[in-house]
């Protein structure tokens, strides 16, 4: 039964993935789906620039600082979790609490007038939101270890980085995934907006269709965006589960985390 | 083979250990057994630098242990606790294979040693060196964590509280086979627990820690028989204390010359058995069968009753 | 844990030299050597940096410099949190002040179109007294009650220093000046989108996360969708509901009375619901999950019904995970809210994008700043709140 519920879902996100693609390599067969929603003879497909090129575009904007800020926050996670680091703890649990209740957008916005427009303040938004929730969830997975675990680590013989590399990241790894996952999230969307300080990406279409009163650009740019982190956010959340589940771990845990927040963009 | 002398630890105000001095046969199950709080894990936990000394210095085999570097240390002992603290993202051969693993040897003395080990504990390689420690009961899983312990051949294993979480009757098959592989791998075992019955069973000999002072280190009978103190005297239990020391016994050493009616017990069993199953029948005697089944003579209440007594 | 008990005893024992404190005073001291104040021609102008030796007059720079120093030496040599925390407090109010004084200093008599904004130096050292003060009260564990008076003493600085007419001369009230009624009506946009959505979520989320809880086929679905809804980008989402809602107000009679576009408020008053849905339901039935089964079972034990045991064991038990979506859903909400201008939605965006379209950096902090204190203050409150109805739940 359960298998059977995976399994329909992974056929549904297949065909959606495919009818993405399809899209994004041959817009103009499907512009008479998007006619109706034009006025004026106005062009049904964005033609600025192909949409493939939009969306890789944007794909590499998140990835790019999403790869930076986990590089980052994970290493930060493990100093201050680590006896050299252990005063910055208390403060950095702070500012990371502090620093969520900022929206990603106001991030984006103050970063305009230090980096001049262009992909430059979508980067460095990118990038600082990015780190907070995945230095949290690293924090989280660090720090709540089972005592029994860790101890016998030590008891083995282990030295501070075996342990650390053979287990206590490794046990963490489902959390920090989920952070990942978070910060992309966050991400694609804050990039989206990016688009209004001249970052090179998908919210161009969505502006352009405002600008110009044309529906059928605002959905097709919406559309793609949205399927776009659907179908990423739910790559990560399957690798998150896969490797939670081998343990035996609560296989719950994306859901059982009633504090995980997201103020998105 | 361990000596700890003068070792004392304090947390805030609190001599948590305070001044304790032993020998440990090499060889031997030594027990520390004492009420929660009393200190015997910190004890413990010295002896492998998990928690260093206030003051005070471990010996083992004549080497001062705070010379060494922990990890080192730590890997030449061997070490087992109640929530056996099994890695989960590992297999059961994975976690078996941690020390041997660390200590570089050859890939296939690792696999030999894991085969060896899982057979001594009576865990199917075939069936579990693939399977995830959550997917054990209880008990395989408190094996799987000695073995693991036991991996590298350690001359001692340290065990802290290592059968809490098992069920009485999974308990005791536990502690007769840890005591049957440790009188064939001649391993020193330290070992902690509340338990007093559990402290009889296995110990050669029994350390007493209240508060943490040490109270009484001796044989177990010598501590049945002259407890130190009203604390140890009332660890033991008062109405319990003459079947504690007839499970010390072997029935081999109350046989009588004479026959008796009924079932035969066995010499190697203990007195302790042989009174439940002479009270329980209804005989006054029964008689008494070497291994082999030869006849040795017979064992009488009386005899038993004598050997319950304080020893003068 | 283990590891991070030990940590700190061990390093108690050999470090003598607070690092954090080593941080803070760098970062104050860095701030020195950048400009303190910006000067510009005319507020889309390139400015030029003053130092905070030409940006105040003598004798306040001289305060200011006081100040600082005297939270250097705090930060270097004391570790009482007390301590610090009131000089990073007068620190911050120092920096405010001299923010003020050096707006009057700069502003040329002759020309009324010049600004004066708080530079690099200015934000650094903001940054750093913040972080010290930060530290301390986590070090001090303030109550919620404490922490609630802390927000509204410094709310109300804010408010009076405002008033007072000690900033008019900066930048960003001079952008305020010029649109003030308008900022006064987009706030209460900001408000009606961020809050106004989340009390109908409320009111959908709750009895639908209860719905979930008791009928294990309908949860699971439930949340799945909501949790696509809540992966979809605002702008896309925002941009996506245009269509129906536009064809809903013109083809359905009397949603165009109400209110009903496809550009505007509509939109992103109906997206921010759908966001808001998730955290309210996901964590009503995470709370309702929460209470423990053995209390549940005693009350049924002594006969309680099904809506009793309801109202009054899980849900007063499982009040502060629902608390918690409320406060997840608010700051979300207030920081997407500066997203629904771009459609027309209003709110403090408008400031925000227009900014940007101007490339006019006060315009943009006057759209930016509002909603990060609004999102703050409202985490703080909303915290103290939870951590009080938590109280001897746990």
């Amino acid at each position: 039964m359960k298998r059977r519920m995976i399994r329909t879902g992974t056929v549904l996100r297949l065909l959606v993935f495919a009818a993405l693609l399809a899209f994004l390599l041959a817009p103009d067969r499907f512009a008479g789906l998007l006619t109706p929603l034009t006025n004026n003879g106005a062009p049904a497909i964005y033609n600025q620039g192909t949409l493939l090129d939009l969306t890789l575009s944007h794909l590499v904007t998140v990835g790019l600082s999403t790869v930076a800020a986990a590089i980052v926050a994970i290493g930060l996670a493990i100093f201050v979790t680590r006896p050299a680091g252990a005063e910055f703890l208390a403060l950095s649990r702070a500012i990371v609490n502090i620093g969520q209740t900022f929206p990603p957008v106001a991030v984006l916005a103050l970063s305009v007038p230090i980096m001049g427009f262009g992909e430059g303040p979508t980067r460095v938004a990118l990038f600082l939101y990015g780190l907070l929730p995945i230095f949290e969830n690293t924090l989280v997975g660090l720090s709540t270890l089972p005592p029994a675990v860790v101890e016998t680590a030590s008891a083995m013989g282990m030295t501070g980085r075996q342990r650390l590399l053979k287990v206590e990241l490794p046990l963490a790894m489902p959390l920090i995934v989920e952070g990942i996952r978070l910060s992309t999230v966050i991400g694609l969307a804050t990039a989206t907006i990016g688009s209004t300080v001249a970052a090179k990406g998908l919210g161009e279409v969505i502006v352009a269709g405002l600008l110009s009163n044309n529906l059928a650009f605002i959905v097709q740019g919406g559309v793609i965006t949205g399927v776009l982190a659907v179908l990423i956010s739910d790559g990560f959340e399957a690798l998150a589960h896969r490797m939670a589940k081998r343990r035996g771990a609560s296989s719950e845990a994306r859901q059982s985390d009633p504090d995980g927040q997201r103020s998105g963009a | 083979m361990i000596e700890l002398s003068h070792l004392t630890k304090v947390y805030g105000d609190t001599a948590v250990v305070n001044d304790v001095n032993m020998e440990i046969e090499a060889g031997t199950i030594t027990v520390i057994v004492g009420t929660s709080g009393s200190g015997k894990s910190t004890l413990l936990r010295m002896v492998n630098r998990l928690v260093e000394p206030t003051e005070g210095r471990v010996f083992l085999e004549g080497n001062d242990v705070s010379t060494m570097p922990p990890h080192e240390l730590r890997r030449s002992i061997g070490y087992a606790i109640q929530n056996h603290g099994l890695f989960p993202h590992w297999t059961v051969a994975r976690n078996i294979a941690t020390v041997p693993m660390l200590l570089g040897w050859d890939r296939r003395k690792v696999e030999a040693r894991v085969e060896e080990l899982m057979e001594l504990f009576q865990l199917d390689h075939a069936q579990f060196a693939n399977r995830y420690p959550h997917e054990l009961s209880g008990g395989q899983q408190q094996r799987v964590g000695v073995a693991r312990a036991m991996a590298a051949k350690p001359a001692l294993l340290l065990m802290d509280e290592p059968f809490g979480a098992l069920d009485p009757i999974i308990r005791s098959k536990a502690q007769s086979d840890l005591k049957a592989i440790q009188r064939r791998t001649g391993t020193t075992i330290l070992l902690v627990t509340h338990d007093m019955a559990e402290a009889v069973h296995l110990g050669d000999r029994i350390a007493v820690m209240d508060a943490g002072l040490l109270k009484q280190y001796a044989p177990a009978a010598d501590i049945l028989a002259r407890p130190a103190d009203a604390f140890v005297d009332d660890l033991i239990g008062s109405a319990d204390r003459p079947f504690r020391y007839l499970t010390l016994g072997k029935v081999r050493a109350a046989v009588e010359p004479g026959d008796a009616e009924g079932a035969p017990l066995a010499a190697d069993a203990s007195l302790y058995e042989g009174l439940g199953e002479l009270l329980w029948s209804g005989r006054d005697a029964a008689p008494v069968i070497d291994t082999a089944g030869a006849p040795l003579g017979r064992i009488s209440l009386e005899s038993i009753a004598e050997r319950a007594a304080r020893p003068k | 844990m283990t590891t991070l008990a030990n940590a700190e005893t061990s390093r108690a024992a050999t470090s003598r030299i607070d690092r954090f404190g080593v941080v803070i005073a760098a970062f104050l001291i860095g701030a020195l050597a950048l400009p303190f104040a910006t000067l510009r021609a005319t507020r889309i102008a390139s400015g030029t940096g003053l130092q905070l030796f030409d940006a105040l007059p003598a004798t306040t720079m001289v305060a200011v410099l006081a100040v600082l120093a005297a939270t250097i030496g705090a930060a270097l040599a004391s570790r009482r949190p007390a301590v610090r925390l009131a000089l990073g407090a007068l620190a911050l109010a120092a920096l405010a002040l001299a923010a003020g004084a050096a707006g009057a200093h700069l502003m040329p008599a002759d020309n009324p179109y010049a600004r004066v904004a708080p530079a690099s130096g200015f934000w650094v050292a903001l940054f750093g007294a913040a972080m010290l003060v930060t530290d301390a009260s986590v070090r001090l564990k303030l109550g919620p009650a404490g922490r609630i008076v802390a927000l509204v003493v410094t709310a109300t600085l804010i408010v009076g220093l405002f008033a007072s007419g000690a900033w008019s001369h900066l930048s960003i009230v001079a952008e305020y000046r010029n649109r003030a009624d308008v900022f006064w009506r987009e706030t209460i946009n900001h408000v009606i989108l961020a809050a106004g959505s989340l009390a109908a979520a409320i009111a959908v989320g709750l009895p639908l996360g209860i719905l979930a809880y008791e009928i294990k086929a309908v949860r699971d679905p439930l949340i799945n969708v909501l949790n696509v809804v809540q992966t979809i980008p605002s702008m896309a989402l925002f941009g996506i509901l245009i269509a129906p809602l536009g064809w809903i107000a013109m083809n359905v009679p009397g949603a165009h009375a109400l209110g009903i576009r496809g550009i505007g408020m509509a939109p992103a008053f109906l997206a921010l619901f759908l966001y808001s849905l998730l955290p309210m339901v996901a964590n009503t039935v995470v709370g309702l999950n929460g209470v423990s089964r053995a209390v549940v079972d005693a009350a049924r034990g002594m006969g309680l019904t099904g809506r009793q045991r309801l109202f009054q064991v899980e849900m007063p038990l499982a009040l502060p995970v629902l608390l918690t979506g409320i406060r997840i859903a608010l700051v979300q909400n207030i920081g997407l809210a500066t997203v629904a201008a771009l459609i027309g939605g209003g709110g403090f965006g408008v400031f925000l994008f227009q900014g940007l379209g101007q490339t006019a950096t006060d315009l943009i902090l006057l759209g930016a700043l509002p909603p990060v204190a609004l999102a703050f203050a409202a985490a703080v409150v909303l915290d103290a709140i939870i951590e009080i109805s938590g109280r001897g739940k746990a």
